[in-house]
C-alpha cells in the first residue's frame, strides 16, 4: 500500500464528518442529500483502503454495490423532492413538520 | 335440674330472639315476630326464677367454653350467679318483659318492627352479659353491646337527623368513658395476670394501695359513662329522642345502672381505697345535685325524667361511695320500678296529648285519663320520697349510710343529698301539676290508649309503692331481707343509733312535705310567667353542652381540619400533584423533542453517534 | 511518489468537499462535489481499484451528480437567502466528533504497528473483479438489479403529473 492505512482512515473520517456537517447544518433538502452522498463516498474510500490492506477484493465489490444502491436511492429521493416541492412550494426541511406532536 | 350450666339459658334466650328477629323478622308476620321477642325475655325471666336457689350464699359458677387463650391470658366464658347478680337479673328480665309488652302497643303503627324488637332483645342479652359475667372481658363485651344497642335504639328513627345525632352523641360520650374501663382491664391484667372478677376480688388485698386507688378511679370513670354521671353525662338528656320503651328500658332501669353494678361487683377491690370510695361518693352527690337543678327547668317531659334518672343514679353512686352496696342495690331496684313506670306513663301522656312533648302545653290530663293520672302519681310519690313508699326507704337507707360514714366530706355530701331530695320533691310535683292539673293548655287526643300500654303500668306501680318491703330497716320492724340476702356482698355496714335514724327520717319527711308545698304554691295554678322560668343556664344543663363543644369538640375539629388542610391537601396531594406534574413535565419535555422537523431528528442521530462512540472509547481506556 | 500524489489528491478532495458544504448556491455545491469525486476516483485507482475508480466517475459523478443538477435546475432553486447557521447545540456533535477523530488519528498514527510495514500493492484487474463478482456474489447482483428496477418504477410513479389526485 502506498500510504499507511491509518492515513486512509483519517482522511475518510474527515470526509465523513464533513458530510455529517452538511447534513446537520443545511436546511435545504437537496443539500442534505448531497451530504449523504459525501458520507457514502467516504465509506467507499474506507472500504477500498481496507480491501488494499487485507489483499481481498470483497471491499471493492461492496463499493460497487454501494454505488448501485446509491443511484437507486438518489433517483427515488429526488423524485420525492420534486413531489414535495410540488406540494409545499418550498424545499426547506423545517417546513415539513406534519409529524409534530 | 339444678345444673349450673342451665344458667347460660338466661343469656341464650334473648340472644336467639334477637338474632332471629334480625335475620328473619321482616319475613315473619308481625305477631309472630313480636311475640317471639316477648317470649324470649319471658323465658329468660322464667329461667332466672327457676334457677333462683342456685344463687344462695356464694352463688354458682358455670363455664361454657374458653373464649380466648393467648400466652398467659385465659378468658373463659364464665358466669357467676350469686345474690347480687341474681337479683339484678330478675329485675332486668321482669322489667324488660313488661317493657316489651308495652312496646307492642307503643310501636303498633311502626312499620320497621323487626329491627326494634331485635335490638331490644340484643340489648337484654348484652345487659345480662354484664350482670352475669364473672370475667371482665365478658363484662366488657356486654358493656359495648349495650352501648351499641343504645346507639341503635336512640337513633331508631334515624330519618330525622336529630335522632341520629343524639344516638351518635350517646355512643361517642360513653365510648370515651369506655376507654377508661379498658384501661382498668389492662391494669387488672397487669396486676394479677387474670381478668376473672372473682380472682380479682380475692387478690385485691394483696395489691399495692396506689394501684388499687388507680383501679378504683378508672372503674369509676368507666362507670360514669354508662351511668351518665359527671363528667360524661351530656348524652342522657338528648337520648330521649328515642322511642319511649327505649327510654324506659335503657335509660331508667338497665343501662344507666350498669355503672353502679360494675362498682358493686368490684366492691371488694374498690372498697380497699378510701380515696376511690370518696371519689365515687363525691361524683354521685355532685351529679345528683346538678341533675336535680337542671330538672327544675326542663320543658320536655322526658327530659325532666332523664335528668331525674341522672340524679337518682347519683344517689346510687353515693351509696356505693358510702360503703353500702345493699343500699345502692335497694335504690337501684326501687328506682327501676318507679322510673320505668314514669317513663311508660310519659309515653301514655304524650300519646294522650296528641304527641306533644312540652309540659307547658299540657295540663288537665287528669280529667282526660284518671287511670294514667293515678299510676303516674304513684311513680311521682316514689320518686319524691313520700313516706312509706319504696323510694322513701331506699333513699333513706342511702342518706343514713352517708351520714354514718366517718369524715367531714361525707357529712357535707349528706347535706347535699338532703338538698337534692328537696329539689327532687320540687321538680317531681312540678311535673305532676304542670301535666295533670288545671285546664288543658294544648290539644288532647280523642284516641284511647292501646291496652298493652296502659295495663303494663299497674304491676310497676305496685312494685314501686310496696318495694320498701324488700329491705325494710330494723327500725320499722322489717328484716332487711335484701341486706341479709346479699350477705357478705352488702358492703360495709354501720351500726346505727336509733336516735340518729329517727332524726334522719324526720328530716326526710320534712323535706318531702316542704318540696310538695313549694311546688303546690308555685305550679298548681299555671301562670304564663312559668313559661320563661329556668333561665337558659339550667335549661341547658349548666351549659355542659357548650362547655364540651368549646373544650373538646372545638379543638378536635380544629385539629382534624388542620390535618385535612395541611396533611391531606398540602402534603399528600401536594406530593401526588408534584409527582403528576413531574410526569407531565417529563412528557412535555419529550413532546418538545418531536418537532416533526427533519433537522431535529438528524441532530439526535449525531448526538447518539457521539454517545456510542464515546462509550466505545471510554470502555477501551 | 504515489504517496505524494495520494496526499495531494486527498487534500484536493477535502478542500473541494469543504467548499461544497459551505456554498449557498446548490449548483455550485454540486460542481464542487464533482470535483471532489474526481479526486476520490483517482485515489481509488492509486489504491489498486481501477474498476471502482472508473465507476466512481461514470456512475457517481456522471449520473448521480448530473441527476442532482437536473433536479436543481428543474426546480429552479435559488441560492439560499439566509446564511443563518445553526447554533452551538447543532454544531456540537460534529465538533466533538471531529475532536475525537483528531485524537484517534493521532493515536493510530503513533501506535499502529502495521502502518510501518509495507503492504504489497494489491491491484485488481477487471477480469479478477468480474470473476469474483459473478462467482461469489451472483445473488447480490440479481437483488441489486431488482432494486434498480424498483427505483425506476418508483421514480416514475412519484414523478407523474396529471390525472391523479393531489392527496395520495
Amino acid at each position: 500500500m502506498i500510504v499507511p492505512f491509518g492515513h486512509v482512515l483519517a482522511f475518510s473520517a474527515a470526509m465523513f464528518l464533513m458530510g455529517l456537517a452538511c447534513v446537520l447544518a443545511r436546511r435545504n433538502i437537496i443539500m442534505i442529500l448531497i451530504g449523504v452522498e459525501i458520507m457514502l463516498n467516504a465509506v467507499g474510500l474506507t472500504l477500498v483502503g481496507a480491501s488494499a490492506l487485507w489483499q481481498d477484493l470483497d471491499g471493492q465489490i461492496f463499493v460497487l454495490f454501494i454505488m448501485a444502491m446509491t443511484s437507486a436511492e438518489v433517483s427515488i429521493s429526488l423524485a420525492l423532492v420534486v413531489y414535495l416541492r410540488r406540494r409545499k412550494g418550498t424545499l426547506t426541511a423545517d417546513a415539513f413538520d406534519g409529524m409534530k406532536g | 335440674m339444678m345444673n349450673a350450666q342451665f344458667l347460660f339459658l338466661i343469656l341464650l334466650f334473648p340472644l336467639l330472639g334477637g338474632v332471629t328477629n334480625a335475620v328473619l323478622g321482616m319475613r315473619l308476620p308481625r305477631r309472630v315476630s313480636t311475640s317471639l321477642a316477648l317470649a324470649s325475655v319471658l323465658l329468660s325471666a322464667g329461667t332466672t326464677l327457676v334457677l333462683w336457689p342456685l344463687a344462695q350464699g356464694t352463688g354458682a359458677r358455670a363455664t361454657l367454653f374458653t373464649w380466648l387463650s393467648s400466652g398467659d391470658l385465659r378468658v373463659p366464658v364464665e358466669i357467676l350467679f350469686d345474690p347480687l347478680s341474681a337479683s339484678m337479673c330478675l329485675m332486668v328480665t321482669l322489667v324488660s318483659s313488661l317493657i316489651h309488652l308495652y312496646g307492642l302497643g307503643y310501636m303498633k303503627e311502626e312499620g320497621d318492627y323487626a329491627r326494634f324488637f331485635a335490638l331490644l332483645n340484643l340489648f337484654v342479652f348484652a345487659m345480662l352479659c354484664i350482670l352475669l359475667a364473672d370475667n371482665l372481658l365478658l363484662l366488657f363485651l356486654g358493656w359495648e353491646g349495650v352501648g351499641f344497642c343504645s346507639y341503635a335504639l336512640i337513633g331508631y328513627w334515624y330519618g330525622e337527623e336529630k335522632n341520629a345525632l343524639a344516638g351518635r352523641k350517646a355512643f361517642l360520650v360513653t365510648r370515651v368513658a369506655d376507654v377508661f374501663l379498658a384501661l382498668a382491664l389492662l391494669l387488672a391484667y397487669k396486676l394479677t395476670g387474670t381478668l376473672s372478677i372473682s380472682a380479682l376480688n380475692e387478690q385485691a388485698p394483696g395489691l399495692a394501695p396506689a394501684m388499687v386507688t388507680l383501679m378504683g378511679i378508672l372503674l369509676l370513670l368507666g362507670a360514669c359513662g354508662k351511668s351518665a354521671q359527671l363528667p360524661f353525662m351530656t348524652w342522657l338528656p338528648d337520648a330521649m329522642a328515642g322511642p319511649t320503651p327505649v327510654s324506659a328500658l335503657i335509660h331508667a332501669a338497665t343501662m344507666v345502672t350498669a355503672g353502679v353494678y360494675l362498682l358493686c361487683r368490684l366492691f371488694p377491690l374498690v372498697s380497699l381505697s378510701e380515696t376511690a370510695l370518696a371519689a365515687v361518693a363525691l361524683v354521685g352527690a355532685a351529679t345528683a345535685f346538678y341533675a336535680a337543678t337542671c330538672a327544675l327547668a326542663q320543658k320536655e317531659i322526658k327530659r325532666v325524667l332523664a335528668y331525674s334518672t341522672m340524679s337518682q343514679v347519683g344517689y346510687m353512686f353515693l351509696a356505693v361511695g358510702a360503703g353500702s352496696v345493699s343500699g345502692a342495690l335497694f335504690h337501684l331496684l326501687t328506682h327501676a320500678f318507679f322510673k320505668a313506670l314514669l317513663f311508660m306513663g310519659a309515653g301514655c301522656i304524650i300519646h294522650l296529648a296528641a304527641r306533644e312533648n312540652d309540659i307547658h302545653r299540657m295540663g288537665g290530663l287528669a280529667r282526660r285519663s284518671p287511670a294514667v293520672f293515678y299510676l303516674f302519681l304513684a311513680g311521682i310519690l316514689c320518686l319524691a320520697g313520700a313516706p312509706l313508699t319504696g323510694g322513701f326507704f331506699s333513699k333513706d337507707a342511702i342518706l343514713l349510710a352517708t351520714f354514718l360514714h366517718q369524715g367531714a366530706l361525707y357529712k357535707a355530701l349528706w347535706g347535699l343529698g338532703v338538698l337534692t331530695a328537696l329539689l327532687t320533691a320540687l321538680y317531681s310535683f312540678r311535673l305532676l301539676y304542670l301535666v295533670f292539673a288545671g285546664e288543658s293548655r294544648g290539644e288532647v287526643s280523642r284516641h284511647g290508649l292501646p291496652p298493652t300500654m296502659l295495663y303494663t303500668l299497674p304491676p310497676l306501680a305496685l312494685a314501686g309503692l310496696f318495694g320498701g318491703l324488700l329491705n325494710l330497716p330494723a327500725f320499722w320492724g322489717g328484716g332487711e331481707r335484701l341486706g341479709s340476702y346479699l350477705g357478705t356482698l352488702s358492703g360495709i355496714s354501720h351500726p346505727a343509733d336509733h336516735r340518729v335514724e329517727m332524726l334522719l327520717i324526720g328530716v326526710a319527711v320534712a323535706v318531702f312535705f316542704a318540696g310538695w308545698l313549694l311546688a303546690q304554691r308555685r305550679y298548681r295554678r299555671y301562670s304564663p310567667t312559668l313559661q320563661a322560668e329556668g333561665t337558659g343556664f339550667l335549661l341547658k344543663g349548666w351549659g355542659a353542652d357548650w362547655l364540651v363543644a368549646r373544650m373538646v369538640l372545638g379543638p378536635f375539629r380544629a385539629f382534624a381540619e388542620g390535618c385535612w388542610r395541611q396533611g391531606d391537601l398540602r402534603i399528600i396531594e401536594g406530593l401526588l400533584g408534584a409527582a403528576a406534574r413531574g410526569c407531565q413535565g417529563c412528557g412535555e419535555l419529550f413532546r418538545r423533542m418531536t418537532t416533526g422537523r427533519l433537522s431535529t431528528y438528524l441532530d439526535s442521530f449525531a448526538w447518539g453517534l457521539l454517545l456510542v462512540l464515546g462509550w466505545f472509547i471510554f470502555s477501551r481506556i | 511518489m504515489p504517496a505524494v500524489i495520494f496526499y495531494l489528491l486527498g487534500g484536493t478532495a477535502l478542500a473541494a468537499t469543504l467548499m461544497c458544504v459551505t456554498r449557498r448556491n446548490p449548483v455550485h455545491a454540486v460542481i464542487y462535489l464533482v470535483n471532489a469525486l474526481f479526486a476520490l476516483a483517482l485515489m481509488f485507482y492509486l489504491l489498486g481499484a481501477p474498476l471502482v475508480a472508473a465507476w466512481e466517475v461514470i456512475i457517481y459523478a456522471g449520473a448521480i451528480m448530473v441527476l442532482f443538477l437536473f433536479i436543481i435546475m428543474m426546480l429552479e432553486l435559488s441560492a439560499e437567502q439566509h446564511p443563518s447557521g445553526p447554533g452551538w447545540l447543532r454544531w456540537g456533535p460534529v465538533i466533538l466528533l471531529s475532536l475525537v477523530l483528531l485524537g484517534a488519528t493521532l493515536l493510530i498514527l503513533a501506535l499502529d504497528p502495521k502502518a510501518a510495514e509495507p503492504v504489497p500493492l494489491f491491484y485488481v484487474t477487471p477480469r479478477k473483479f468480474a470473476r469474483a463478482l459473478f462467482e461469489r456474489y451472483p445473488l447480490a447482483v440479481e437483488i441489486v438489479s431488482f432494486q434498480l428496477l424498483f427505483a425506476a418504477v418508483g421514480a416514475f410513479y412519484l414523478g407523474r403529473t396529471g390525472s391523479r389526485k393531489e392527496e395520495p
